[in-house]
């Protein structure tokens, strides 16, 4: 059967989007990038007023949010307590003051927080404190989750998106997966089916060809590429945070206690520095 | 060396350099003008001439320099009457050459954009080690097959600043140079 598929430029990066069936189904191919961009409107930190945003300069006061934002906030902040906090959806300020992120004007007392500064009620959520809340790490991601459904309900049995570099591949069919190493060779990695997976690069300097930065005020991010498979593509996303910043002895079994797995065990190969 | 050779030799390495190390077309021009304004009957094709002051005022209005004198550009019409324009256009950047389509509509609006051919110039060798047996059987219910289809790309996240500098520079395009009617 023949693929399909389309690119646009959305979440700051290249978005693909497959279908592996006979027929190109427009209607279905749009509803994937129209579910991207409106996770993307409710979730973008550089735009003043996303859900996130609003939340972010709330000054600690609630927020009546979009039902996919609190979603999102749920898991991202479930994530950061799980991982005892290597993924760390509270490090906006960090960011903003290395100037990773925007500066929407507002004094950020806290560069970064843990979970339980997350309060969530229903749809409504607030800050608890002076923190700054990004979902950089978890709502590619999501995004990708959410075209996948799109696609589903528009009745596509098999295909897959591909976020800049956070891919679900989902119906019965395999694709076949290189990886991006830092010098920009590519490696084979295999074959992908009913799974996600996820890469992050940790540099040793901002590249803002590539601007995803993995930051952490405990620990140093170890350099290299780290890919990570889950079920689900926020999860994928979310840990590949985890991967870079893990204790290398405890990386697996961190990684697989959190749901997920890394497509290069660690012993298998060492990461390319 | 006799002169056949050397030429062969510069034909070897122009192809070393030109092969990307990872393409894929997506779009054709008259598939994305379709999918941008499906409703659309007619794309009459022109092929718009840029003066200096043109692309001066380009620069000025848009931060960005308008590098070609020549940029492809579709008039979109529907029912006789002129709806939007369709522009094709290529942006370099440190790792990837792309080419898209946008469309526009008259009072200046983004329609919609496809990216119609993307390659990744940097790196050109495929590694393909044995090792990668590593994952078969040893992921979640045994996702990793090996296949030898193209491949999708996992990766560092590359930043598509590079198109949105290029819709920038072309909603500046439309303001100078393309007349509405």
């Amino acid at each position: 059967m023949a693929n399909t598929k389309r690119m646009r430029p959305l979440l700051g990066t290249y978005v693909e989007v497959g279908v592996h069936v006979a027929e190109m189904p427009e209607h279905a191919i749009n509803a994937a990038f129209e579910a991207i961009g409106n996770v993307q409107s409710l979730m973008s930190f550089h735009t003043s007023d996303s859900d996130l945003s609003r939340l972010n300069l709330a000054g600690g006061k609630e927020v009546t949010l979009h039902p996919h934002s609190i979603k999102v906030l749920r898991l991202a902040r479930a994530m950061t307590y799980a991982s005892g906090g290597l993924f760390n959806c509270t490090v906006g300020g960090a960011l903003v003051r290395l100037g990773i992120l925007p500066d929407h004007g507002v004094r950020v007392s806290l560069e970064s927080g843990v979970a339980d500064d997350i309060e969530l009620q229903g749809n409504k959520a607030r800050l608890k404190r002076a923190v700054h809340i990004t979902l950089d790490g978890i709502a590619k991601g999501y995004a990708v989750d959410c075209a996948v459904q799109a696609m589903q309900a528009n009745g596509v049995s098999a295909g897959w998106v591909n976020a800049g570099g956070d891919l679900r591949v989902f119906g019965n069919f395999v694709l076949p997966v290189q990886r991006r190493e830092m010098d920009g060779s590519f490696l084979t990695l295999g074959g992908l089916q009913e799974a996600s997976v996820a890469t992050s690069t940790v540099r040793s300097e901002h590249d803002k060809t590539f601007p995803a930065w993995v930051f952490s005020e405990y620990r140093t991010p170890q350099t290299g590429t780290w890919s990570v498979l889950a079920r689900k593509a926020w999860r994928a996303d979310a840990l590949t945070k985890v991967a870079s910043l893990a204790n290398p002895a405890e990386r697996n079994a961190l990684i697989e206690r959190l749901g997920g797995k890394l497509a290069i065990p660690a012993g298998a190969l060492t990461p390319c520095a | 060396m006799s002169k056949n050779n050397l030429n062969g030799l510069w034909l070897l390495s122009i192809a070393a350099i030109v092969t990307p190390a990872y393409a894929q077309d997506y779009l054709t021009a008259a598939h994305a003008q379709q999918a941008i304004f499906p409703d659309a009957e007619a794309y009459q094709p022109m092929l718009l001439k840029l003066n200096v002051s043109q692309r001066d005022k380009i620069q000025t209005l848009s931060g960005l320099r308008q590098r070609w004198e020549e940029q492809k550009v579709w008039r979109v019409e529907k029912a006789g009457k002129h709806v939007g324009w369709f522009i094709v256009d290529d942006v370099v950047g440190k790792h990837e050459f792309i080419t898209y389509g946008i469309g526009l509509s008259l009072d200046g609006h983004v329609m919609g954009i496809e990216v119609m051919s993307y390659r990744e110039t940097k790196g050109s060798q495929i590694r393909d080690a044995g090792w990668r047996q590593h994952l078969v059987g040893k992921t979640l219910s045994d996702p990793f097959k090996l296949d030898a289809d193209v491949p999708n790309i996992s990766g560092a996240t590359l930043s598509c600043r590079n198109v949105m500098d290029g819709v920038k520079r072309l909603l500046a395009l439309q303001k100078v140079a393309l007349a509405n009617g």
